[in-house]
């Protein structure tokens, strides 16, 4: 029992939420809060299956069950292992080589617990905002999960792109008919956006498949296998702007990031959490999974760029959100702003710089995920966003104010919040990133420009609960406006917890993905020199792609993938990292060209 | 009697063809001729499936027909997919006829007819018997269309493909005749090696663009596309989806047979000098135009109509990719027809089904509000445009992924060809996409005459199957494809 369960734990973590979908589906529509209650169960549920991919849960679960007899104990994964944990690997088209491979490592680790967390909060803060439609937008919510999950785990990229389109239907769907007045406007715009990026990714992934089919006779969309497909610069380059295209407006990044403000204003509450939560991260973890270690060429050439759109958008999305009227417009330009951070972080090309980026993802998802639940709080008192219109509201709300205060300064990267961890460790990793793969020599400047989106941030957030809290009672309809209920704070307390955990205590989740990190650095360099000393196709490792069907490698082939990724000690891997000067770099590259 | 066995689903439907005309003369109103055509027409199907799942060779056809028709896998896959169209039209006739007070049995019978046409196309291997498919095909069609007498749209409709159609049919067969003058013979084989052997280059390259001319018209791709909008709005929407599948798979079906053996020379096949280019270009033009006109529509047939045209545009992608890899691009196509047909179907069947008689649904006015009144009756036409937009896990999509995957395989221009189409698909994104957002998001103004779905069990079958049908081609496509390969590597020899 218990190792079909590790061996199928990802697989399980898919099912629940859609059996749930299932279930409601042939529930009767006349019982809202049957439906909401078997929503959150399920919800719950697969949270509670979520727990198991952390070896320490695993840990507790075994100590109670070792008390029974006859009771297996779990597979507890060792995130500083490389490769990926708890894989599925079914076949499921066979004959072009796609297969329903599932993984998680400790990149994805926090971000599928982020999801399985916040899923069910943000259909739980809509409780009260909803009342039409509650089985339809329950069912959204429930398949929103699968296609969310399916995407942080897939390794198989078919798989991905599957779960990648699959997320867009629901999203457009809670955006377009529970939404704000502009809602059809926003809910398309947001579904063309994504679909056009990422029909170009599905043009690059095929590309992909197509090269290494020439190389080694058959198909596969694998990505572990995909990832050995050495491109010569100028293919590199196409199919990285195909992917980035996609990521870029998934994140969103400065110039692809005009969805995004329509989408969350439009969006409910639940909507708006999910979105900046969670979706947008997919985007920031596509470039870490995909399109970095399959493109190092391109994506070292390109990284500067991209991390100076990233600044830009940092810059640009807090100065937008100086301006704004309208709270939940401010926030959703505070996520350009923020998300422009993780974007620096990922291609500094250091430990501390990706690290950092995977951590300030999940940070971003608590703190706007809360700011947002706690903007719904207000709207649903006030019906309206509008900053004018309050003030004083410490007098009338003071423990809502409390709360809000408290988010503001996780988001504005207070000491002592999570956001300033992961903001720092950004900073410091930008700082340092003057290799030649990295930021160069301009890093110090980027990371100064890159600082002043904290003081900005500090600027507007400080504004708007200035606006909101502080001063004199001003409007009279503010004067009887109840504090946070119950419900509201069960929403909210989880991720205040969290603020301060991440803040105070870091290591938690730091220590899950820094062998991750260090290792995917790793592969990176090395790849990026294997590229760089020959432009021409080729495999990388060509013993690792013998056929595994050919009869005398069909014992050997999956020992030699579980083996693919030797784990030294972290101290001789950091020495593995080749350590070229930069002229030999650009020697080598300008060779390559 | 056992080397009649690959034409037993032909054989099958003539027989029932001859036995619905007798009864429709002597059984009264209520008679249910519907229900029998789609039984015989899915048994046709059905046999041919398990003709071509059984893999076993099929024995050679009597002197008198073997060189005209095809003993082949891709004729028993096309026989699988027009008898699949055919049915479901024929079910969607059968709801939509009595709802509207058409009942008439000859529609059955003309769909019969022009089933048995479509299969003959299908499977010729020779001028001769192309033409005779293609004319039995297209006279019923010609007659559906002018089913509703009364209604100006349908004759006017009828009188506009009838002529362009004659026109072209005129045009294909003076292509033929001039590539009999250039090689002496009208079987594709034998036109493939004259070709290849050094035939009257000017007079094959007229006669190959002329056949190409015939066939681009026949499938309703740009520019001999006029006909398709007012032709499919005219008609009634169960011949319309006829039309739009079975029609279209027969055309492109006898293209593939011609593309690859009678132009399938070294020298035809070549970028420089033969028909890639051609095809590659109509392509694109029937993928951009047909896309952007769909945008513009405000009925929701015509609408169809235009985004068919673009369909055709991405078959045509696949075809054109079959010079370089032609199992893989080929059995693309057969895997894209079928998809698109069941996909069609659906979006079809369920504009019909929202409308009822008198208020009938067109507009997309028509359609405000529908999914919040009948959310079931609009989950159909969802899944049917999400499948038609290409969007996983539907049957479209994987139809889109093999065209477009052959294109990026193919190489070269191709790979252009296919960002073109992935960019133009992106655009029907956007009109599919107004579909679901009239139905779940739009309220009907208030003076709005609204439409009432029918109550037919014909049109729920025809749904439910081909609603089950785009669910299982998209989550478990492997089998068909297995299927469709097997096929185009015989038909490649």
């Amino acid at each position: 029992m218990s190792a079909f369960l590790s061996e199928n734990l990802l697989t399980l973590l898919l099912v629940v939420p859609f059996l749930g979908a299932l279930t409601l589906l042939f529930m009767p529509r006349q019982w809202p809060n049957a439906i909401r209650r078997t929503s959150m169960a399920f919800l719950g549920l697969n949270f509670l299956f979520s727990l198991l991919l952390l070896p320490e849960v695993v840990e507790l679960t075994q100590s109670v069950l070792s008390r029974f007899e006859g009771v297996q104990s779990l597979a507890a994964a060792d995130y500083a292992q490389a490769g990926y944990h708890f894989v599925v690997d079914v076949p499921w088209i066979e004959t072009v080589g796609i297969a329903f491979k599932l993984g998680v490592d400790g990149i994805s680790l926090w971000l599928v617990l982020l999801t399985t967390l916040l899923t069910p909060i943000a259909l739980y803060a809509s409780w009260s905002s909803v009342h039409t439609k509650v089985k339809e937008y329950a069912i959204a919510f429930l398949l929103l999960q699968v296609g969310m999950l399916g995407a942080f785990f897939a390794l198989d990229l078919f798989l991905f792109y599957v779960f990648w389109e699959l997320m867009l239907v629901p999203m457009y769907l809670i955006v377009g008919i529970w939404g704000g007045p502009n809602r059809v406007y926003a809910a398309v715009k947001f579904f063309l956006y994504t679909m056009v990026g990422s029909l170009l990714m599905l043009i690059a992934i095929l590309y992909v498949v197509g090269q290494y089919e020439t190389l080694t006779g058959r198909y596969t969309f694998d990505l572990v296998l995909l990832q050995d497909v050495i491109l010569p610069f100028d293919a590199q380059l196409l199919l990285f702007g195909a992917f980035a295209l996609a990521f870029a407006i998934k994140v969103p990044m400065f110039p692809f990031h005009t969805w995004l403000p329509d989408a969350h204003v439009q969006a409910p509450t639940g909507g708006s959490i999910i979105l900046a939560a969670v979706l947008l991260k997919l985007g920031t973890y596509g470039f870490l999974r995909f399109a970095m270690p399959m493109f190092p060429l391109a994506s070292q050439y390109v990284g500067p760029t991209i991390a100076v759109l990233g600044i830009v958008g940092i810059v640009y999305g807090a100065y937008c959100a100086w301006v704004q009227k309208d709270v939940k417009k401010l926030v959703a330009y505070s996520s350009v702003s923020h998300m422009g951070f993780i974007a620096l972080g990922m291609f500094a090309m250091t430990p501390h710089g990706i690290n950092g980026a995977i951590l300030q993802m999940i940070n971003h998802g608590i703190s706007t995920g809360a700011l947002f639940i706690l903007v719904g709080v207000i709207y649903e008192r006030r019906h309206t966003r509008d900053l004018d219109e309050f003030g004083g509201l410490a007098k009338v709300m003071p423990w809502y104010t409390i709360a809000f205060v408290i988010v503001a300064m996780s988001s504005i990267g207070l000491p002592g919040t999570n956001g300033f961890v992961g903001e720092f460790m950004i900073m410091s990793g930008a700082w340092t990133s003057q290799g030649f793969i990295g930021l160069g020599q301009w890093s110090t400047i980027f990371t100064m420009v890159a600082a002043t989106g904290v003081i900005l941030a500090a600027l507007y957030m400080l504004h708007a609960v200035l606006k909101m809290f502080w001063g004199p009672l001003t409007k009279k309809e503010n004067e009887g406006l109840s504090d946070m209920n119950g419900r509201e704070w069960a929403a909210v307390a989880p991720l205040l917890v969290l603020v301060f955990w991440i803040g105070f205590f870091p290591n938690t989740f730091l220590e899950k993905s820094e062998d991750a990190v260090v290792q995917f650095i790793g592969d990176f360099r090395a790849k990026w020199d294997e590229s760089s000393s020959d432009d021409a196709l080729r495999l990388w490792h060509p013993d690792r792609h013998a056929d595994p069907n050919a009869p005398e490698a069909a014992e050997e082939a999956p020992a030699e993938e579980a083996a693919e990724a030797p784990t030294p000690a972290d101290a001789d891997r950091e020495a593995a990292i080749p350590t070229l000067t930069n002229e030999a770099l650009a020697m080598r590259l300008g060779g390559a060209r | 009697m056992s080397t009649w066995l690959s034409m037993a689903p032909l054989l099958l439907l003539l027989v029932s063809a001859l036995f619905i005309m007798i009864v429709d003369a002597f059984a009264n109103e209520k008679a249910e001729l519907a229900l029998v055509t789609s039984v015989a027409l899915g048994t046709a199907g059905l046999v041919a499936l398990g003709l071509l799942v059984s893999g076993q060779p099929l024995p050679p056809l009597p002197e008198m027909f073997s060189g005209y028709l095809a003993v082949d896998s891709v004729s028993l896959f096309f026989d699988f997919v027009i008898c699949t169209g055919g049915a479901l039209s024929v079910l969607l006739a059968g709801g939509y006829l009595r709802e509207h007070g058409l009942e008439r049995g000859e529609l059955y019978v003309l769909m019969i007819l022009s089933s048995i046409g479509a299969m003959i196309l299908a499977r010729s291997t020779d001028f001769l018997s192309l033409f005779l498919g293609l004319e039995t095909m297209s006279l019923g069609v010609y007659a559906m269309i002018a089913f509703r007498r009364t209604s100006a749209r349908a004759v006017e409709g009828a009188m506009k493909y009838f002529l362009l159609g004659s026109f072209a049919a005129a045009i294909l067969l003076f292509g033929g005749a001039l590539l009999y003058a250039a090689t002496g013979h009208t079987d594709f084989v034998g036109i493939g090696q004259a070709i290849a052997e050094g035939a009257d280059a000017r007079l094959v390259l007229v006669g190959a663009l002329m056949v190409i001319v015939g066939l681009v018209f026949k499938v309703g791709g740009v520019p001999f596309h006029m006909w398709t909008p007012d032709a499919y709005e005219g008609a009634m929407t169960p011949v319309t989806a006829f039309m739009s599948v079975a029609v279209k798979a027969a055309a492109f079906a006898v293209f593939v047979r011609i593309v690859m053996i009678a132009f399938g020379s070294e020298d035809m096949m070549s970028a420089a000098s033969g028909w890639p280019p051609i095809l590659a270009f109509l392509a694109l033009l029937s993928m951009v135009f047909g896309n952007v006109a769909a945008v513009a529509q405000k009925s929701v047939k015509r609408m169809l109509a235009y985004s068919s045209i673009a369909h055709a545009g991405y078959l045509l992608v696949g075809l054109a990719a079959a010079s370089k890899v032609g199992e893989q691009a080929i059995s693309g196509v057969l895997f894209y027809l079928l998809a698109y047909t069941v996909s069609n179907v659906l979006a079809f069947g369920s504009l019909i089904w929202i409308g009822s008689k008198g208020r009938e649904a067109v507009d997309y006015d028509d359609l405000a509000g529908v999914g919040r009144r009948h959310p079931m009756v609009a989950l159909p036409f969802i899944v049917g445009v999400l499948s038609l937009m290409g969007f996983p896990p539907t049957a479209g999509f994987f139809g889109k992924y093999y065209v477009f995957n052959a294109a990026v395989q193919a190489g070269g221009g191709f790979v252009w060809l296919a960002v073109f189409g992935i960019l133009a698909s992106a655009i029907g994104a956007y009109y599919y996409l107004r579909v679901v957002v009239v139905m779940l998001m739009k309220e009907p103004t208030k003076d709005q005459v609204l439409a009432v779905p029918m109550k037919s069990g014909y049109v729920s079958a025809a749904l439910a199957i081909s609603g089950a049908a785009v669910m299982v081609f998209g989550m478990l496509p492997g089998w068909v494809l297995d299927l469709a390969i097997d096929a185009a590597q015989k038909l490649l020899g």
